[in-house]
């Protein structure tokens, strides 16, 4: 008992304490392999809800318009004060002096115009207006007798270009005159909230990147996209290039103006075979066709003097689901006409096709299409041509034909702002059964998997969608045959879509890797593909690579809850 | 009797048997971890440049400064432990001076070809000048309180230099390492109890004297999504990104994260991140096992040695290295607040490389040097 209990010799508590040492080393490494388990595995829900709730600030008084701020609180528009310089001619002692002392403060400024005011007999007169702090520390510094300053308000953009089209912009009053800034000047004032919007700032970044990518690429000379979330008609990211600085938007030459050009909203575009799977739809909808039924494209489709022709014949009878996945003209077209052009009709009508929406943004495109609608035009507007709408138009279409059949007004604040959700209970409604919308998912699933848009694919990621190329019409008439608006529009996951994303690449150019082509398939689909990659990562949306398409398994269920 | 004098003839070796002692699987896994690291490097930048190549050429630079340090006999280390330690003090001291002259806050010298974080560097200097301490003291000394003072002396000084850095992450990372030598030594355990109590005790006392953004880390440490978009947003993004690597990732240089610039730091403290993204959890998970493997290795070098010193500097080194990796990895998970600390052999840096490197030659070198005895007085023969 005795030497049991004797002390430890010193050899042995050190070799004790070093074992201890790695037992404790062992178990806090334990914790780390299980947490990255934890974060790995059970951590992979997507994150876009609204974490940002705006708070009366109560440090600032609240002066002028109200900020814009997205989805997580990033401010996109703010208010500051700013001084502006004037003067009052007649207080001005020498005016040589004070032109020089002006001059040598702020080199900027121009001796010639200062001159011309400072010389002229009125009491007041602007100099500058909206200078920094530095500036005005400076003017002040010098001490000329009748120069003085007022603060005005002036709107910011911390952002610059990331959101341009989007925000708008104001002019020097403060009155909004573009954008969110128009649609929402009066609410801008009036609120004491900074107004939420639905965009994730993030998603905006990365589709701009992407976009920017392809304009490079294909030497294009525009190009647009957005990410809607179809289930609650959210805008994540709209963008339109070329862009411009909305801190800066002044510039009336062509280039300016073209810059300033809202393609999302503004732009009407003749979308193309996009528009196939509208017309495939309707058939299904309206039960004139099943999805087995096959059409003869072997031949050219004469209509009166004009003649149908397929880009890539098959020469053979094509069932629907094959007219759609190999973008047969002859196919549709022969399904639209059996419906009938009032069918047809009806159905883009009530898909928001046919009227100039209603959105968050002063810049709004009318569609058009023609006034009669005889076989002619049924049967090129089936497979989107001769009628122009705005991507808005044709994304707020295609959610809802994936979202179960619902038409939801794309909105670009929070929907449980008052502002959205009138807008909502005004603009939603069923435009086709649930059935059909199942349908048209497993459709464009197919068109992915083994169709035309096979460009878009993502390993691991559910993709449906359907490209879109069109001949721009030139402006002596007819269409130009070089000049392409080559478009994507995919959802994802498709077996239950929270994601609709539409890329538009305007004149692209083919290039070595594409073989000469600019079509949707070689141009925009890649884009989409690259995309939904960057945004799986923003958002945390694991790849699943035991998906095999044959698995998909597509929700009856509509799952909005309408 | 027989067994002792075996050992006493062997306590000389000639080169041949010392490379002939050299551990080859060690070697390997310090070399396959590097690997991982330009992987990552080439990955992060879709090329050999900038990082990638870097590092290449360091790493081996390293190994040689490995095999240096594995081949010169220990008692030699002993000897000059002390002035290793105040050489790197020295570093620290000038970089401390360069900062408050006015040069901005720097922590590294420019060497010419790499800048040198003496910071770093004294990670293994510490250890060293603290076995060695802890080598010349008996047992009974170490029991009693007077005798620590100077080691307490030798951990203070260079901790309150790089806090002034201010590099919080470091300044622990160093008070950790030392506690366990102290630990390892046989410090009573009351002594630990003590100073656990008046740590706890200045807790309030620390926190005020935080700056700013230090404060903020463990703030938003606690509840990430407070601040999603400021501090919160290395942890946020760092968690997403490992979350949506899945099972198996998406493949060498499909990370999405890292090339978006979403992650700031990608090549350094996130490359986990980055790692755990393209190669999923399975991949996180392997570099995870790798590096249990080398400081179980470590470990097991460390109970080899027969000396004192042997033990300490072992027990020193390993710990770091865990401390490093712990630190990383638990960090990028949102486990502990956001602290500088590089994923050791993996993420970019020359001074945290060669630090790892450097404490790796000691280790092999206790490792070839473990049969030979010395005691205390073995430092005047």
């Amino acid at each position: 008992m005795v030497s049991a209990k004797k002390r430890k010799k010193p050899i042995d508590i050190m070799r004790d304490r070093l074992l201890f040492v790695a037992l404790f080393c062992c178990f806090f490494y334990g914790i780390v392999a299980w947490r990255l388990i934890d974060v790995a595995v059970f951590n992979t829900k997507p994150r876009v809800e609204y974490a940002y709730r705006p708070t009366k600030s109560v440090s600032s008084v609240k002066f002028g318009r109200m900020d814009v701020v997205d989805r997580h609180g990033v401010l996109l528009a703010t208010t500051l004060q700013t001084p502006s310089l004037y003067a009052n001619p007649r207080q001005i002692l020498d005016v040589e002096e004070a032109v020089t002392k002006l001059k040598k403060a702020e080199p900027s400024f121009d001796k010639k115009e200062l001159r011309k005011k400072l010389s002229s007999d009125r009491s007041f007169v602007w100099l500058y207006r909206n200078i920094t702090p530095s500036q005005q520390y400076k003017i002040n510094r010098l001490g000329i007798v009748g120069l003085h300053f007022q603060n005005e308000e002036h709107r910011f953009y911390p952002k610059e270009s990331l959101l341009s089209h989007l925000l708008g912009f104001t002019n020097i009053d403060n009155k909004g005159i573009a954008g969110i800034e128009q649609f929402y000047d009066e609410e801008l004032r009036r609120r004491d909230l900074p107004l939420v919007l639905t965009i994730d700032t993030r998603l905006q970044h990365m589709l701009r990147q992407e976009l920017l990518k392809a304009v490079n690429e294909f030497t294009a000379i525009g190009a647009s996209g957005m990410i809607v979330n179809p289930k609650t008609g959210e805008v994540l990211a709209m963008v339109s290039l070329p862009d411009f600085n909305p801190n800066n938007p002044t510039g009336s030459d062509q280039e300016s103006i073209f810059a300033r050009f809202n393609r999302n909203t503004l732009g009407i575009y003749e979308m193309g075979s996009t528009f196939k799977m509208f017309t495939i739809a309707a058939a299904l909808d309206r039960k004139t066709v099943t999805l087995e039924k096959q059409y003869d494209t072997t031949q050219p489709l004469r209509i009166g003097k004009y003649l149908i022709r397929d880009f890539k014949p098959k020469n053979k009878w094509l069932n629907v689901k094959e007219i759609l996945k190999f973008s047969s003209n002859i196919g549709v077209a022969r399904i639209a006409l059996e419906m009938g052009g009032g069918n047809l009709k009806v159905f883009l009508k009530d898909l928001g096709l046919l009227d100039a929406p209603l959105m968050g943004v002063g810049e709004v495109g009318l569609p058009t299409f023609p006034k009669r609608w005889g076989d002619i035009q049924t049967a090129t507007i089936s497979y989107g041509h001769g009628i122009a709408v705005s991507p808005y138009q044709l994304i707020r279409a295609v959610s809802a034909i994936v979202n179960g059949g619902v038409l939801k007004p794309l909105i670009f604040v929070r929907p449980d702002d008052p502002l959205a959700r009138q807008i909502i209970a005004d603009q939603e409604k069923r435009v086709m059964s649930e059935k059909t919308s199942e349908r048209m998912r497993k459709l464009l699933a197919d068109v992915v998997e083994n169709g035309t848009g096979g460009k878009v694919k993502v390993p691991g990621f559910r993709i449906g969608g359907k490209t879109g190329t069109a001949e721009k019409v030139k402006a002596s008439g007819g269409y130009a045959k070089k000049a392409l608006l080559s478009s994507f529009v995919a959802a994802f996951p498709i077996d239950d879509p929270q994601y609709v994303i539409f890329v538009m690449v305007d004149e692209p150019k083919g290039t070595k890797d594409t073989f000469g082509y600019a079509t949707g398939g070689w141009v925009a689909a890649p884009v989409v593909g690259n995309v939904i990659k960057k945004m799986s990562s923003v958002l945390g949306i694991a790849p699943d690579h035991t998906f095999s398409p044959k698995q998909i398994q597509y929700r009856r269920k509509n799952r909005s809850g309408i | 009797m027989s067994s002792k004098s075996r050992l006493f003839q062997r306590n000389q070796m000639t080169l041949g048997e010392k490379l002939q002692e050299i551990n080859v699987p060690f070697l390997f896994l310090i070399f396959l971890t590097a690997c991982v690291g330009f992987a990552m490097l080439y990955s992060a930048a879709q090329g050999f440049h900038p990082w990638a190549f870097r590092q290449m050429i360091r790493f081996f630079f390293g190994v040689g400064v490995l095999i240096l340090i594995a081949l010169i006999d220990i008692r030699f280390w002993l000897r000059w432990s002390y002035w290793f330690y105040l050489l790197t003090l020295a570093a620290l001291i000038v970089v401390a001076v360069k900062g408050t002259i006015g040069m901005g806050a720097q922590r590294w010298i420019d060497l010419g070809f790499m800048r040198l974080q003496p910071s770093e560097i004294m990670k293994i200097a510490l250890v060293l000048a603290l076995s060695r301490y802890f080598h010349m003291r008996s047992f009974e000394e170490i029991r009693s309180i007077a005798p620590l003072i100077p080691p307490l002396l030798i951990t203070f000084v260079p901790v309150g230099l790089v806090m002034m850095q201010p590099d919080l992450g470091t300044a622990l990372l160093l008070l950790m390492e030392a506690a366990v030598l102290f630990f390892v030594s046989g410090v009573r355990l009351w002594k630990f109890g003590a100073i656990i109590v008046a740590g706890l005790g200045s807790l309030p006392i620390l926190w005020s004297s935080l700056h700013a953004y230090q404060k903020k880390r463990v703030l938003t440490f606690l509840d990430p999504e407070s601040d999603p978009l400021g501090s919160g947003y290395h942890i946020l993004q760092s968690k997403i990104a490992i979350g949506s690597g899945g099972l198996f990732g998406k493949g060498f240089m499909q990370g999405t994260q890292g090339h978006l610039n979403f992650l700031p730091e990608r090549q350094t403290d996130f490359i986990f991140t980055m790692l755990a993204e393209e190669f999923g959890l399975f991949g996180g998970v392997s570099i995870v096992l790798l590096y249990s493997f080398i400081f179980i290795y470590a470990y097991y070098i460390t109970l080899q040695s027969r000396s004192h010193f042997g033990h300490y500097v072992g027990v020193g080194v390993t710990t770091t290295f865990f401390l490093y990796v712990f630190i990383n990895i638990s960090m990028v998970m949102g486990l502990i607040p956001v602290v500088g600390v590089p994923l050791p052999l993996i993420s970019y840096g020359g001074s945290a490389l060669m630090a790892m490197m450097i404490g790796f030659g000691f280790l092999m070198n206790i490792y070839i040097h473990r049969d030979i005895r010395f005691g205390r007085n073995e430092i005047y023969g």
